[in-house]
């Protein structure tokens, strides 16, 4: 039974250890080592919220990002789009322009060479009746050069050799 | 394999060589025996309970002398415990052999009676008590200067285990159930967690800084105990006391004959008395099998011959290893159990009313 009954002397040192072991740590040590690990445990708390609103974040700005890229695709489409719309429209108008000119200068050219051809006809006329005249002149052996209703005559002669053309 | 064969020669050399010390030892201890056979009740609780000395490993006749302090009719003596080892008596003085007081320091009368003295002595479980409180200074004051000189980085190493073990005893455990009470009890839950927890494992060591059966002798869970019982009762709210002398049940149960309020006071008192045992009887039985498989050795080696005891050392150390890794796991659990069940009993005391009414 000696186990069961405590010893006065020991039951007196235990109590002045835990008392003095009490009043050392309750004064240094534990509220230091309590503030400091929550104060701690704060700090890695904060430390994570800010990591996840960072996050959160990076993840809209990505987004974000990406919104921008679209719109900014789109806008491409569209010029690019615009572009080749007045590419095509100007390359109609030059084209209907240039058709325009080769027809003026078609027809101009066509104005000029019938008026060569009228020219060239009557010089051809010209020539032809004087041709004619000297010839009839040779015949006849008379100078009638200079009468008109010869002229009129060989005129009309020649109108219609034209015409039976 | 051959590596294997010269472990087992080797193994069972020093086996051998064991069960002859051990043989050697016991008859050396039967030779000095009073009845001629080692003596195991004598053995057992010479280890578990306390002496004046602290006895030095492979001799038994020397130990490092502690200071005795005694209060005897005539005033105060004090002197170092080995002017009284051998049975010598010194200023009056001498280690009792009667059944009354054997083992402790009485002073001789002039009748030739014994007289028992206010005993304050140094004797190995206080010496053990104050070496104990040391480390737990120690400890914990590093591991506040780390955080005094590194801020917020975390511990390493052995600070690292104290922080996670100090996490769970006062984040996991004080303040959930304490709530915004836990500042003001957690100093003296987590002094009594770590006091506990360094005595129980302190007295694992079976040389000097250890060997000391605290936490396994009463006294020491009897002050614990107690002091638990006082902040439960001082810090009791009206509703606590109320809730003891008037509880809320049947009339019947309480006011004829105060059977409830009975049973509550009663209550009060196997509270602390719980943990008292509890940690005591935990701490005690450890120590108890662990010199009661090694006593093995020396019963069978003087009982049958030295063959016998070889084979008992490896079935007794084995079995005593086991013993002593329970025991660390048994040191931590009882620590815990008994900041938890303080713990608890405390803030049964700070109910405040209206949560009482709400459940």
């Amino acid at each position: 039974m000696e186990l069961l009954t405590p010893e006065f002397g020991l039951v007196f040192w235990m109590f002045v250890a835990f008392a003095c072991l009490y009043f050392i740590l309750a004064k240094w040590a534990w509220p230091f080592i309590i503030k400091s690990m929550e104060e701690r445990a704060d700090l890695i708390d904060k430390g994570v919220a800010y990591a996840q609103e960072a996050k959160s974040h990076l993840d809209n700005a990505k987004a974000e990002a990406d919104k921008l890229i679209a719109e900014a695709r789109g806008e491409q489409a569209d010029i690019l789009r615009e572009a080749a719309k007045m590419r095509n429209e100007l390359i109609e108008k030059a084209r209907e322009e240039a058709s325009e000119e080769a027809r003026k200068v078609g027809l101009a050219a066509q104005v000029s060479l019938e008026q060569a051809r009228k020219e060239a006809e009557k010089q051809l006329r010209t020539e032809v009746g004087d041709l004619a005249l000297q010839i009839a002149e040779k015949v006849i052996r008379k100078n009638i050069a200079n009468d008109d209703a010869q002229r009129a005559l060989v005129d009309q002669y020649l109108s219609e050799v034209e015409a039976k053309n | 394999m051959k590596s294997k064969i010269i472990t087992a020669v080797v193994a069972l050399v020093i086996v051998l060589l064991m069960g002859m010390g051990y043989k050697s030892a016991a008859d050396h201890r039967a030779h000095s025996g009073t009845d001629g056979s080692f003596n195991v009740k004598e053995t057992i609780f010479e280890h578990l309970g306390d002496t004046y000395g602290w006895e030095v490993p492979f001799n038994h006749d020397k130990s490092i002398p502690l200071p005795v302090i005694v209060w005897g009719k005539d005033g105060l003596h004090c002197f170092m415990s080995n002017r009284i080892s051998g049975g010598e008596t010194y200023d009056g003085f001498k280690i009792s052999t009667s059944e009354q007081y054997h083992g402790k320091v009485v002073q001789v009368l002039d009748d030739g009676t014994e007289y028992r003295p206010w005993d304050f002595s140094i004797t190995k479980n206080v010496a053990g008590l104050f070496i104990s409180a040391a480390i737990v200074v120690l400890m914990m004051m590093s591991l506040k200067r780390w955080y005094v000189r590194s801020g917020m980085k975390a511990p390493r190493g052995f600070k690292g285990a104290l922080e996670l073990v100090f996490d769970f005893v006062y984040t996991d455990t004080i303040r959930p159930i304490m709530g915004k009470h836990a500042p003001k009890y957690a100093p003296y839950l987590l002094t009594a967690f770590f006091f506990i927890l360094t005595m129980n494992l302190l007295g694992l060591v079976v040389i000097f800084p250890g060997g000391a059966n605290l936490t396994g002798n009463i006294a020491v869970t009897f002050v614990l105990a107690l002091l638990t019982f006082i902040i439960t009762n001082l810090s009791g709210t009206r509703e606590y006391w109320k809730e003891i002398f008037w509880p809320d049940v049947p009339l019947m149960l309480k006011c004829p004959a105060p059977i409830m309020p009975l049973v509550e006071v009663l209550g009060l008192f196997t509270k602390p008395m719980a943990l008292m045992i509890r940690l005591f009887a935990n701490m005690m039985s450890g120590h108890m099998v662990v010199i009661v498989l090694v006593s093995l050795i020396f019963i069978f080696t003087t009982q049958f011959s030295v063959g016998v005891g070889s084979v008992t050392t490896i079935f007794s150390m084995a079995f005593s290893l086991f013993m002593l890794m329970l025991d660390i796991l048994i040191s931590f659990i009882q620590a815990y159990v008994f900041t938890l069940l303080s713990t608890i009993f405390i803030s049964m005391a700070i109910v405040e009313p209206h949560a009482h009414e709400a459940k």
